[in-house]
């Protein structure tokens, strides 16, 4: 009896074992692998050099790496990485590191840490001033010590790198003075040195959405617009855009929608925004509002204040979510993706007359395992989709001209 | 006498290993297939499942009112799912839900990389979003509340499932 009792524990022990190991394994991770290699990354994200070069930076086995390719992503060259150690770094769904790459060649790069047991977030950043050789220290983007999450960068004309993310700062004394405080706020900063350093970080606006990624985009020489889910009066999560005046200085806030989402959660679901070059806002997000539910497309054709009426994306029984959209050389694109049951794909549409119509999605990508958002990124040639796969690895794979 | 020690002393290793590898036992790994599991384990009664995450701030202040309204409803099954998609997380998550009073409580993990499946299986229009509370009724008729439940409702719909029997 007592030899079957023990038996018995034994036998339970080794099969929490197995549980618990499972969920330490493989079968419970979004990578493909452990180690830091591109095939490993669960988040890729690519950006063009001026000469044509290729980079992509992406996270795997904890580290931030980077390499570049001449071959328009069919090969790479051997990886940099971007972190000395391995970080407790932002896995969340919308969290991803960030790359401008400068006309002189110069790398900025940004990303998101987990700094405490409670999930705190802190963004880092550093630049590479050697062609992606070798990277500085990395460095706090702001030296408060409340969370912060969902860095954004681009690159300005003259190589002005802004920043923007979300902040929690000002929470604190909100509720110290016995004040309700929803979300997070938007914070910035720019570089005049190409993201070596950044002047000392502002508010641009309280009451965000704490848990989804940005949109930003520059609309004109010095002037950023940053998309993003704002809280409106009755905590209802809707999206906004703000246009700055100059790198220092805040604009606006105009709603993108009216979808009245009010939801006191993390959708970690952030928007898309791509400013064409005739000023024309380009805007996609994602929404479960009593107006509408799922994944919508507008455009504004005056610096973002008033938008177009939304327009539905993908087939509501396939889950469309991960919206993207960028103003290419040869049109306006947007990537999406649906999952079937089994299968996620990537849908395309492409709009040639600056978002009045749009040509019918079609699938351009497929995987039978978890993948990263799809991202779009263009070289003034051509548009690429760039997207990371657990079971096909990463894939950039371009437009084609005709749908 | 000598190899029963071993053997204690095995299953003590063994016992300490598994402890080392994480400090959550009580934590089932959520897969898939597992949403029918726990729809065919409970049916018939009253539950309520929570799915949240550490990094989800209203999830935090909801957690504690959760444990409280369990302690509160002997008569209501409830069931936690940690869905968020930070990897490493069975530590944290027991923590959490050992201080929110959800110890007891059948606590499952999100254990598949591929979120969008187990997702789909649950909801095929749910999105990720979190919190995100499913009462299933005794018929099996599911009522989602989307961000943070009003504990209120909770009360009120806990107490309609028990006046109907």
């Amino acid at each position: 009896m007592i030899r079957t009792g023990l038996l018995g524990i034994v036998a339970l022990a080794l099969l929490q074992g197995a549980a618990l190991g499972q969920m330490h394994g493989k079968h419970a991770s979004e990578a493909a692998c452990e180690e830091p290699t591109l095939r490993c990354a669960t988040k890729a994200t690519p950006a063009f050099g001026p000469d044509g070069t290729l980079w992509l930076l992406w996270m795997a086995g904890g580290q931030v790496s980077v390499a570049n390719s001449q071959d328009a992503g069919r090969s790479f060259s051997a990886p940099t990485q971007v972190t000395t150690k391995r970080l407790n770094l932002d896995w969340g769904p919308d969290a991803r590191p960030k790359i401008v790459v400068d006309h002189k060649g110069g790398i900025a790069v940004a990303f998101s840490i987990f700094r405490d047991e409670a999930f705190n977030g802190q963004v880092l950043y550093t630049r590479s001033a050697d062609g992606g050789k070798s990277f500085a220290e990395l460095k706090p983007i702001t030296a408060n010590n409340e969370s912060q999450r969902f860095e954004a960068l681009a690159l300005d004309q003259d190589g002005t790198v802004f920043a923007a993310w979300l902040d929690k700062r000002n929470r604190v004394p909100a509720k110290e003075a016995g004040r309700k405080y929803e979300g997070a706020a938007l914070f910035f900063a720019s570089s005049r040195d190409g993201g070596a350093t950044y002047a000392e970080a502002a508010l641009a606006r309280d009451g965000t959405c704490e848990c989804c990624r940005l949109g930003l985009a520059f609309a004109a020489p010095g002037r950023p617009a940053v998309i993003f889910r704002n809280i409106f009066d009755g905590g209802v999560r809707d999206h906004a855009v703000m246009t700055f005046a100059d790198v220092s200085t805040p604009g606006e806030v105009h709603r993108v929608s009216t979808d009245d989402w009010q939801i006191n959660a993390c959708p970690h679901h952030g928007p898309s925004l791509t400013v064409a070059p005739n000023g024309t806002y380009h805007a996609v997000w994602y929404t479960n509002g009593k107006a509408r539910k799922g994944l919508f497309y507008a455009h504004s054709r005056d610096e973002g204040r008033i938008f177009s009426a939304p327009m539905a994306l993908g087939q509501p029984g396939r889950n469309p979510t991960r919206p993207f959209v960028l103003a290419g050389p040869a049109g306006t694109v947007m990537v999406w993706k649906e999952f079937d049951g089994e299968k996620t794909s990537i849908q395309m549409t492409i709009s040639r007359d600056d978002g009045e119509t749009w040509s019918p999605p079609k699938t351009i990508s497929s995987t039978s395992d978890t993948s990263d958002h799809p991202l779009l990124v263009s070289d003034g040639k051509q548009t690429y989709l760039s997207w990371m796969t657990k079971a096909d690895g990463y894939r950039f794979t371009a437009i084609e001209d005709q749908p | 006498m000598r190899f029963r020690f071993a053997g204690v002393a095995g299953l003590a290793v063994l016992i300490a290993s598994v402890a080392a590898l994480d400090a959550s036992p009580a934590l089932k790994p959520f897969e898939r297939g597992t949403w029918q599991g726990v729809l065919k384990g409970h049916a018939g009664r009253p539950v309520l499942v929570h799915f949240w995450g550490v990094t989800c701030g209203p999830c935090k202040v909801e957690l504690p009112l959760l444990g409280k309204f369990a302690k509160d409803h002997p008569d209501v099954d409830v069931v936690t799912v940690s869905a968020d998609l930070v990897p490493n997380l069975p530590a944290a998550t027991q923590s959490m839900l050992d201080k929110a009073g959800l110890s007891s409580t059948e606590n499952f993990i999100f254990n598949d990389g591929f979120v969008e499946r187990l997702r789909f299986e649950i909801d095929p229009a749910w999105q990720g979003d979190i919190p995100r509370t499913m009462l299933i009724s005794r018929d099996g008729t599911i009522t989602t509340i989307e961000g943070s439940a009003e504990i209120a409702d909770l009360e009120k719909w806990s107490a309609q499932q028990l006046s109907k029997y």
